[in-house]
């Protein structure tokens, strides 16, 4: 298959890259760094922008620095391989390098950047699909391909008929890792550089995903060092185990003294709605408490009203659904059991 | 579209080739530059058949635009050893049979190259981990591990800089 045509920019600084996006008509430019999610998606042309805005020679977004007073400064354009193999991220975040270690597989990982994976585009079966099999349903809301001779000439969505919300999924890891360590993401645009908490950056909107202006480009994530040393767990639902996308996603990450009374406790989730969300009630619920089935079982609880899988994939809501209390349950013991390390058996469901 | 000079250096070689922006670096070693060992397979960064070594690293050809690597060095399979030669990684493939129809089997042979690269004492797990963006249709994959396996022997029997010559794969068997 062929790519639409576009012009390629590659910006060697963040200032010349802001001056790029911000002369593009808005809509126009995307932003390259690895390549693995604009790629497919410009394949199978879900967009056509006129320019491509290629990051990837901005030195100055690469690396990992830590400082215990400063936290983890992760930059942009770390691939999802530095981020794994990265000894601070293994022996402080064990939740982030899990999750970044379930992402798609090596060869993917080695190409994909955490900037890219926080900003995904949303996904849904009945958007990411070829041209020809859109256009003979009309296309849906995230993206209308008027055809006289679909089913339904008018654009509907085929996820929740009748509705005017988009429920395509964000369907990532590493973001429900980085929620539950506080992170922030680095923004850098005409206003200067600003910092903001990462749960800010999404929308919960499969159309409008991220909070993000056209002329704005993300250029680092920060971990607070009071997150380090956080017990830490991520499981993940797919398909093909080797490489795919999530079709639900648990993180938690929690502080537990030596009496196994918890002290800091997150858990976020991924893949089940339009945003990686926090579970507002798990923290309140966790906070001072020893580990019980009564009380792994009521934040399990918790989780399934927060998360809302609805037909955006191969697999059912039900099962989805099912998944997320089971996922939760394990990772929190996980977690109290201090079964955190990164060499664990990959949890799949079975 | 306006096409773009670039300067390519693949299999140690460097080239120049006009092409236009939106071309993948696929098309440009298969089209431009006749290096059809790197395959088509899905096309959507799924399959692992069109791996090539970007500055040592493995990386789909599928997914990346050919002017974004214009100066990196690139292995495709065809440079992994001298004409009429074999690396230690495909003597292993051959005699193992770790190709069944063979479409998979250069993006195999290239992650593999970068896994002895990196760690050269693989356990079977490693092997399975760095081997899993990589689809055999044909489900080969216990040759295809038992190839690595003996692609690790004979790597480690040879000199580092020099490849192995067919014959030496001829006389184990």
């Amino acid at each position: 298959m062929t790519l639409p045509a576009f012009s390629l920019v590659r910006p060697q600084t963040v200032a010349e890259a802001l001056r790029v996006l911000q002369d593009a008509a808005p809509g126009q430019a995307k932003v390259i760094a690895g390549g693995t999610d604009l790629i497919p998606n410009l394949q199978m042309k879900l967009y056509a922008p006129q320019l491509v805005v290629d990051i990837k020679g901005i030195a100055a977004l690469r690396g990992i620095e830590w400082s215990p007073g400063q936290g983890l400064r992760i930059g942009a354009l770390t691939t999802l391989t530095e981020l794994e193999r990265a000894p601070i991220v293994r022996e402080q975040f064990p939740v982030l390098a899990e999750a970044v270690a379930a992402v798609a597989g090596p060869l993917q990982r080695n190409m994909g950047t955490i900037g890219g994976n926080l900003c995904l585009e949303t996904r849904c079966l009945w958007y990411n699909q070829s041209e020809f099999w859109r256009r003979a349903l009309g296309g849906c809301l995230k993206l209308p391909m008027p055809n006289p001779h679909a089913a339904h000439p008018r654009t509907i969505c085929h996820v929740a008929p009748g509705g005017k919300f988009c429920w395509a999924v964000w369907s990532g890891d590493s973001a429900p890792a980085l929620l539950a360590l506080d992170a922030e993401v680095e923004i850098s645009g005409p206003r200067g550089v600003t910092r903001r908490p990462l749960r800010e950056l999404y929308k919960n909107d499969g159309m409008d995903r991220l909070a993000l202006g056209h002329d704005e480009l993300l250029t680092a994530v920060h971990i607070p060092a009071r997150a380090a040393g956080r017990r830490g767990t991520y499981r993940k639902l797919r398909i093909r185990n080797s490489i795919d996308y999530p079709l639900a996603g648990v993180a938690v990450a929690m502080e537990v003294d030596d009496q196994g009374i918890c002290h800091a406790a997150r858990v976020a989730i991924a893949a089940v709605n339009p945003a990686p969300l926090l579970v507002p009630q798990a923290e309140a619920l966790l906070v001072g408490q020893k580990a019980s089935p009564e009380l792994i079982e009521e934040v399990a609880r918790a989780v399934t009203r927060t998360g809302k899988p609805l037909t955006t994939s191969a697999s059912t809501p039900e099962y989805r659904r099912e998944m997320l209390r089971v996922f939760t349950r394990r990772a929190l013991q996980a977690c109290w059991d201090r079964r955190d390390n990164v060499e664990h058996e990959r949890d799949t469901g079975d | 579209m306006e096409k773009i000079l670039l300067k390519l250096c693949v299999n140690g070689e460097t080239c120049q080739v006009a092409v236009p922006p939106n071309k993948l670096l696929l098309d440009v070693l298969r089209e431009d530059l006749g290096l059809t060992g790197s395959k088509r397979g899905c096309d959507d960064s799924s399959c692992g058949c069109c791996a090539v070594l970007i500055d040592g690293t493995p990386m789909l050809s599928c997914v990346a635009l050919a002017a974004s690597y214009a100066g990196a060095e690139i292995t495709t399979v065809e440079g992994l050893a001298p004409p009429g030669e074999l690396h230690p990684v495909q003597e292993g493939f051959a005699v193992s049979g770790g190709a069944q129809c063979g479409y998979c089997t250069p993006g195999f042979l290239i992650a593999t190259k970068a896994l002895l690269d990196r760690n050269p004492q693989p356990t079977l797990e490693e092997i399975r981990e760095a081997l899993s963006s990589n689809l055999c249709r044909c489900t080969g994959y216990m040759q295809i591990y038992e190839s690595v396996r003996l692609a690790l022997e004979r790597w480690q029997q040879v000199p580092r800089t020099a490849a192995a010559s067919p014959t030496a794969a001829q006389g184990s068997q």
